[in-house]
């Protein structure tokens, strides 16, 4: 990344000393000067200095502040569990409401590699308003992160119905060491990050440094696999109506698509952020209500023949 | 202090509000040397003249049954009753007033002020229901506001001046016990580049509305080392506050919309997203297509929150826009150009030197800076600028009567 000018820096300290530390991860003084708005309006005094300084090693602003702003909730962030992004919210907003649109008083939701708990916390925050059962059961290979996840769910509320659990999606029974037999809907932020470009840098279509240094590993690198075992372990067995798993690679929805080929009622989306990236594959059983998921996509794959 | 003392400061702050309650006051006080009937405006009283005629006009149409017709006629019928009512009224008022004044029968006299305290508030509701009903409503007068503040010319001078228009209007919110909340503010080195102040109380946009306008500041800058006098300038504008701007109400927001009306622009920097970066760039841009209005919001750290602000302040624009182009074609209809308060949007003069505030649109002067700089006299401006709008407003709604004959 190129060099700080001089300029830049000086013009930084007459505003505020410390502002110059925050310029490493932000590169414009607006930037920097939000970050510092946000650090001053949620840290003690006494911690600002702290603060700017983790920031210039690059630590994400938000295991510094501790927590994440979240559709209508805020979810705590630690080091050791991925920090939820605001992608993954966009399309729990966009689910929140097409489930709104489906669910009568009761639904049974399963989210693998749950984190921080970020999604089933919405979702069952979001349903809840409207009245609407939610039993969610979410796991994490992770300890840490059911530890986290469990403390979020203390402050969110509407989310009596979520359970958090330590299990491993690559376990062929793990519906059954959840204790769950029938599930209308799957979700799952899985690793999705290839190995070779976990290993390149941003300029290179890699990772950001600041992830690469400090966010947890296990919740980032992965390919096909994770989606093959979230099909063949949670979704055919456990009779799915639907799921939306986040992607980072067009490759991946196909993988999907391609699995799917051998069941006649199901149908495969794609939901693309923001950017325009893809970051959602979307599949439902077309005899389900949850077929209202296709208004959701925006590229649908040919049903097969 | 004398009670007297007291009425005159009394008066000299809130006679706008209440001017026949004080002279009533007066009265009592003093000698009475005019009647204390609340008058209806001339230009209201010619008006309700020409709707006696309208309603002449319709009674003769309407021997053939008209819904609409009907509904107009009871709407003039129901200004009439009131307009003769009031003409009763003040006539009894006269009446009183002579025998209050009388003072060979104290008894009488004392009947007729307490007469007068029943018809005097009667006669004081009935000018102020007629006159809404008689001059075209404000939109969204009832609503809160949002003020934007930006430097214009003289640069650092400029965004100190800034800084001071914003204390002035948070101190009369203060004055005012209103509820406000500075919604933005970028600042740098001791200026402020832009602030956006939010006031939720209901009504305050139709006070804060005349503050519209670029405020023109005479003054020996503290940067200033020879000790002259500059002059430089803020822009202010107030917004109708039509949403409260938060995740609730953005549904509502959005739906005033069009599909494809408004374009919502996320602005991240390209590149994969999602777990390969760790951004905290939460701004949103909207861009309103059919007028090319854009709002950019990035206080929060929620994207969600940003946008539904953006939403709000979107609305708030628009509505702007729309009054001021009404005001603007009323105007057009005007044949008197006469006014010659066009002076560009320059609406006010701070002068430091002679401790001198202008309006220029009423040319009212107000001799002390401080006083209004911290909120406590700006109401007296914003007074006499509304009692000027009035006459203008009326002159307007004239224009517009003669334009249609």
């Amino acid at each position: 990344m190129a060099r700080l000018s001089p300029r830049l820096i000086r013009q930084a300290k007459s505003i505020s000393s410390l502002l110059p530390p925050l310029l490493r991860a932000n590169r414009t003084i607006e930037a920097a000067q939000r970050e510092l708005n946000w650090i001053k309006r949620e840290l003690p005094a006494n911690e600002w200095v702290k603060a700017v300084e983790a920031r210039d090693r690059l630590v994400p602003l938000q295991y510094i502040l501790g927590n994440v702003p979240f559709g209508n909730i805020t979810v705590k962030c630690k080091p050791g569990v991925l920090i939820p992004r605001s992608e993954t919210e966009a399309w729990v907003i966009d689910l929140s409401e097409k489930v709104k649109e489906v669910a009568n008083d009761e639904i049974g939701i399963v989210d693998a590699c749950t984190g921080t708990g970020c999604i089933p916390l919405l979702l069952a925050h979001e349903l809840d308003k409207v009245g609407v059962k939610t039993r969610v059961d979410a796991f994490d290979v992770s300890v840490e992160a059911v530890n986290l996840a469990n403390e979020n769910k203390d402050s969110v509320e509407g989310s009596s119905g979520v359970n958090f659990q330590i299990g491993d999606v690559f376990n062929v029974n793990i519906l059954e060491h959840i204790g769950v037999e029938k599930v209308d809907l799957v979700t799952s932020n899985p690793p999705y990050i290839p190995f070779h470009d976990y290993k390149k840098s941003m300029f290179e279509h890699g990772i950001e440094r600041s992830v690469k240094l400090y966010e947890p590993q296990l919740a980032l690198v992965g390919e096909y696999e994770f989606y093959l075992e979230l099909l063949q372990n949670i979704v055919i067995p456990g009779h799915a109506k639907a799921f939306v798993f986040e992607i980072g690679y067009e490759e991946q929805a196909e993988f999907v698509y391609e699995y799917l080929r051998d069941y006649s009622a199901w149908r495969v989306g794609i939901w693309c952020d923001y950017n325009d990236n893809v970051r959602c594959v979307i599949g439902w059983n077309v005899d389900t209500e949850f077929v209202k998921l296709k208004d959701m996509c925006d590229h649908l794959y040919e049903p097969k023949v | 202090m004398g009670s007297k003392k007291i009425l005159l400061q009394w008066l000299a702050t809130s006679s706008h509000h209440k001017p026949h309650m004080i002279r009533r006051h007066l009265g009592i006080q003093f000698k009475r040397f005019y009647s204390l009937a609340p008058q209806l405006h001339p230009l209201l009283v010619s008006r309700a003249q020409t709707l006696v005629q309208d309603k002449k006009e319709l009674e003769s149409k309407l021997e053939t049954y008209d819904a609409e017709l009907q509904l107009k006629f009871d709407k003039i019928t129901d200004i009439i009753d009131r307009y003769d009512r009031l003409n009763t009224v003040q006539s009894e008022i006269n009446e009183l007033e002579q025998i209050a004044q009388d003072p060979s029968d104290e008894e009488l006299a004392n009947e007729a002020n307490k007469e007068l305290d029943k018809l005097v508030p009667e006669a004081e509701s009935l000018v102020e229901n007629l006159t809404n009903k008689l001059l075209p409503p404000i939109k969204h007068a009832e609503r809160g506001c949002i003020l934007e503040l930006r430097p214009g010319v003289g640069g650092s001078e400029a965004g100190l001046f800034t800084a001071d228009l914003m204390n002035m209007y948070i101190g009369f919110a203060s004055v005012n016990g209103w509820k406000y909340k500075v919604e933005g503010k970028s600042s740098g080195a001791g200026v402020v580049n832009e602030a956006i102040l939010s006031i939720d109380t209901p009504g305050t946009y139709d006070i804060l509305r005349h503050e519209s306008g670029v405020h023109r500041v005479q003054r020996v800058p503290q940067t200033e080392t020879k000790g002259r006098v500059h002059t430089s300038t803020a822009a202010v504008v107030v917004l109708p506050k039509l949403s409260e701007g938060n995740e609730a109400s953005l549904k509502e927001d959005e739906r005033q919309f069009k599909p494809g009306e408004v374009r919502i622009d996320t602005m991240r920097a390209g590149g994969k997203g999602g777990q390969h970066v760790n951004t905290t760039d939460s701004a949103v841009r909207l861009v309103h297509i059919p007028t090319g209005v854009t709002v950019i919001q990035q206080d929060e750290r929620s994207q969600p929150q940003n946008k539904a602000k953006a939403f709000a302040v979107l609305r708030a624009r628009l509505a702007e826009l729309e009054r001021v182009e009404e005001v603007a074609k009323q105007k057009a209809m005007r044949t008197d150009q006469v006014t010659t308060t066009d002076r560009g949007d320059k609406i006010r003069t701070y002068n430091y030197p002679q401790n001198r505030i202008t309006d220029h649109r009423c040319g009212f002067s107000l001799h002390d800076v401080p006083g209004c700089m911290n909120g406590t006299k700006l109401g007296e401006l914003i007074s006499q600028v509304e009692s000027w709008e009035f006459k203008e407003r009326m002159q307007d709604m004239i224009a517009v009567e003669a334009a249609k004959k």
